[in-house]
């Protein structure tokens, strides 16, 4: 049923020939069915390979080899695979150098780096040893050697130009920087994609995540405004069988736009099946401080495995504001008495509130600019402004 | 799988243990008495040039340095004995002040830890090793913070501070993922749970260290100062600051320490939040002032005000003050004496938005009287060494 190595090089010739950049990536990747061929599982295949193919797909093509080779192994060797992947990003980078004004092997690029992290990420796990990281880290470089190329070749027309690359590379930067949580060294990377003068023709999956990846970036540097931006540009235009994807991206996006004062819809929480935000939004607009914290502690696991523990922590601020916001609302004056909001607050169940904690947490709503007023100690009172004294948490 | 480092036969002949049972290594010891290189804190009874008792000292490694051998290198029994001299007879001498202790301390405990980089030890030596090497760091950067830069440079510490914790957090997670070194004793958890509030507190509202903390293990996350110290950065995090000031007194010694360095940044947010607060027209008791940013005497509170270009009125008025040698230390109990009369405090101050200087350099760090007095109750070596908690 599987043909011989020389029927699998002679195949990677034409290929190579007729400049199919998909159809040999296909012959180049770990998920196609070639790789189960045990005709293929040699230790050293350079001299087979060198008779049918030019510097530098040699090279690719050998360590590609090798890498089965060493997968097909048992116990599988999981490290040595990965090195010999490393070998065939290096020599994918001098296929890149070597072409100019031609990007039909970009698919190739992106196949040989996706396999390259899965790899890492296989290495990680199976094999504990290292430094956390740390190989993960060495495929972000390798990778980045493939994107400085791309990102180079400034001369070449708009159609043949391997600039084209630059977003899916970015994207699998991303994937790695994220889960080795070293986010700044997604900076430079968004400045290259923003200084890039067709950034918004890359293919749109493409752009669905990266913009999932810079809003959620954003979402690290408090910049909540950006990232509900992003975020929301990757929730509306990911088609909507991709649940899990959407899932993944409103995740993110519902605490964001909570804080800046937007309750998510039952409706669309229920489809994605992530209902306790929805139990969550009615604490927040009822100003419930004791059943917010219940409900955070009830669901911590989930929260912190979901990497927005923390986020959903700082809505405590926005429970306080809706909470003295209802006061407000109930009193109908301009001058609150502190002694109602101590009041509010033990009634939502804080049972050990100070007078003083109560004036440090309205001083620090006003200096947030959530409420516009003053206090007066003297007479135990909150004056708010005639006008709008609880702005919009978007505006703010 | 073994790990690729280990498949190379070159590094594994690189092993080296040590067989030095001294503090400092024969042909150390030999060349410094000859040459006269004693530390003051290696002198026979402060006698110039008699040698009392070495400690191996700090050097790098030099690019043609052969490798080093068993016999300059301490074993793991002598490297604890070393860490305990260092943190019981010289952290108390009084002979000299403290930054020159700190000094000899801080350049012997890094040989320490040099060893055990190239003696690879593994992750539970390591941790041993590590624990009071942090709390020496932690106590050291508090006792000092006064101190001028020239003789104290606090960043130095930072780093050093971070370095270790880093290194120590890491022995955890790998003891953790080793399931077959569950036996854990009581101690052991114990010294884990203090240095892991430790690192929060060092860390306070620090995202980091707050994932970090949310991951770890439930015997540490139920362990009750650590609950405090978590509590503490979560509640920085969400951005209120009178819960973090007013546990601040209730942590233990050198935690309680170490966070007081954080003192002055909250006292200048406390302040600033307050100039748009309250701004204008109506006063500010100053006693008010007091309770809120753990300030202790009147002065203490002109100085905070008018270093930020607060106005705090001429008119005084005596009011119950919190004496803070009352403020008892565990956290379980807070006793609050009021001495009625005992105190006049600025009557008010004035909060103008636009007086406060936001350029203002953040007052310098310095002792605080609550800290002080927890930390004479205690014997510091006890503390230091992680023989007694709370």
């Amino acid at each position: 049923m599987f043909g011989s190595l020389a029927n699998y090089l002679s195949n990677v010739e034409r290929c190579a020939e007729a400049c199919s950049g998909q159809a040999l990536s296909d012959f180049l990747s770990l998920r196609d069915v070639h790789v189960q061929n045990d005709k293929l599982h040699v230790a050293q295949p350079e001299k087979m390979v060198e008779r049918y193919l030019d510097a530098p797909l040699d090279e690719v093509v050998g360590a590609h080899l090798k890498v089965i080779y060493y997968l097909a192994q048992n116990p599988t060797n999981y490290m040595e695979a990965y090195t010999q992947q490393a070998a065939c990003c290096s020599a994918v980078v001098k296929l890149l150098q070597m072409m100019k004004d031609e990007n039909w092997c970009l698919p190739v690029m992106y196949r040989v780096c996706l396999d390259l992290r899965y790899l890492a990420q296989a290495c990680e796990k199976h094999g504990r040893s290292f430094t956390p990281g740390q190989i993960l880290e060495k495929a972000a470089d390798c990778m980045m050697a493939c994107f400085r190329v791309c990102a180079a070749d400034g001369r070449a027309s708009e159609e043949e130009t391997k600039r084209l690359g630059m977003m899916n590379l970015v994207n699998q930067l991303f994937k790695i920087y994220f889960r080795i949580n070293k986010l700044h060294l997604c900076k430079p990377l968004i400045r290259a994609i923003d200084n890039c003068a067709f950034k918004d023709t890359f293919p749109l999956p493409e752009q669905i995540t990266y913009k999932y990846f810079v809003g959620r970036r954003a979402m690290f540097d408090s910049n909540y405004r950006m990232a509900v931006e992003d975020l929301s540009y990757a929730f509306t235009h990911c088609p909507d069988r991709f649940g899990s994807n959407k899932r993944l991206i409103l995740i993110y996006l519902v605490p964001v736009k909570m804080l800046l004062g937007y309750l998510p819809s039952k409706v669309l929480l229920q489809r994605h099946d992530l209902l306790l935000f929805h139990d969550l939004a009615q604490t927040l607009k009822a100003g419930n401080v004791n059943k917010f914290d219940e409900i955070v502690r009830e669901n911590e696991k989930v929260l912190i495995r979901s990497g927005i523990y923390l986020l959903v922590e700082k809505l405590k601020f926005i429970v306080y504001r809706n909470l003295f916001k209802k006061v407000f609302a109930i009193r109908q004056t301009h001058q609150l008495d502190l002694g109602d909001f101590m009041t509010a607050l033990q009634f939502v169940g804080v049972t050990d509130v100070s007078l003083d904690e109560t004036h440090c947490i309205i001083a620090n709503l006003i200096y947030e600019g959530k409420i516009k007023g003053y206090i007066s100690y003297a007479h135990n009172k909150l004056v708010v402004s005639k006008q709008n004294p609880f702005p919009p948490l978007i505006s703010v | 799988m073994r790990s690729p480092l280990e498949k190379c036969d070159f590094l594994q002949m690189a092993k080296i243990q040590g067989t030095c049972n001294e503090f400092c290594p024969n042909a150390e010891m030999k060349m410094r008495v000859r040459e006269r290189m004693l530390h003051f804190f290696e002198l026979k009874n402060g006698q110039k040039n008699v040698p009392g008792i070495l400690v191996k000292e700090f050097t790098r490694s030099a690019a043609d340095v052969k490798m080093p051998k068993g016999e300059d290198m301490r074993t793991m029994e002598c490297l604890t004995r070393t860490v305990e001299y260092l943190l019981k007879e010289i952290v108390m001498d009084n002979r000299m002040p403290y930054r020159m202790a700190y000094d000899f301390i801080f350049d012997r405990l890094r040989a320490v830890r040099r060893e055990i980089v190239i003696q690879m030890f593994d992750a539970q030596q390591t941790a041993k090793l590590l624990e009071p090497i942090v709390m020496f760091l932690a106590y050291s950067r508090y006792r000092l913070c006064d101190e001028p830069i020239e003789l104290f440079d606090a960043k130095i510490c930072d780093q050093h501070l971070q370095d270790c914790l880093t290194g120590v957090l890491r022995c955890y997670k790998t003891l953790d993922e080793d399931e077959s070194k569950s036996r854990h004793t009581i101690r052991d958890i114990q010294r884990r749970c203090f240095i892991e509030s430790v690192y929060q507190v060092f860390n306070l509202g620090c995202p980091e260290s707050m994932e970090r903390a949310l991951t770890l293990p439930d015997h540490v996350r139920q362990d009750p100062t650590f609950k405090i110290c978590f509590q503490m950065s979560l509640f920085y995090h969400q951005g209120n600051l009178y819960r973090v000031l007013m546990g601040l007194p209730k942590l233990p010694h050198i935690l309680c320490a170490l966070a007081a360095t954080k003192l002055q940044t909250m006292r200048r947010r406390v302040l600033q939040m307050f100039t748009h607060a309250y701004n204008k027209q109506f006063d500010v008791p100053g006693s008010y002032l007091l309770r809120v940013m753990l300030i202790d005497t009147p002065e203490h509170l002109k100085q905070q005000c008018g270093h930020y270009g607060l106005e705090v009125s001429k008119e005084f008025e005596r009011v119950p003050v919190l004496c803070s040698r009352s403020i008892v230390q565990t956290p379980r109990q807070t006793k609050v004496l009021h001495i009625p009369g005992a105190g006049s405090v600025p009557k008010a101050v004035r909060f103008n938005k636009s007086d406060f200087i936001n350029s203002a350099e953040t007052i310098k760090e310095q002792h605080e009287p609550f800290v002080d007095s927890k930390l004479k109750l205690v014997y510091l070596p006890e503390v230091l060494l992680l023989k007694k908690f709370v």
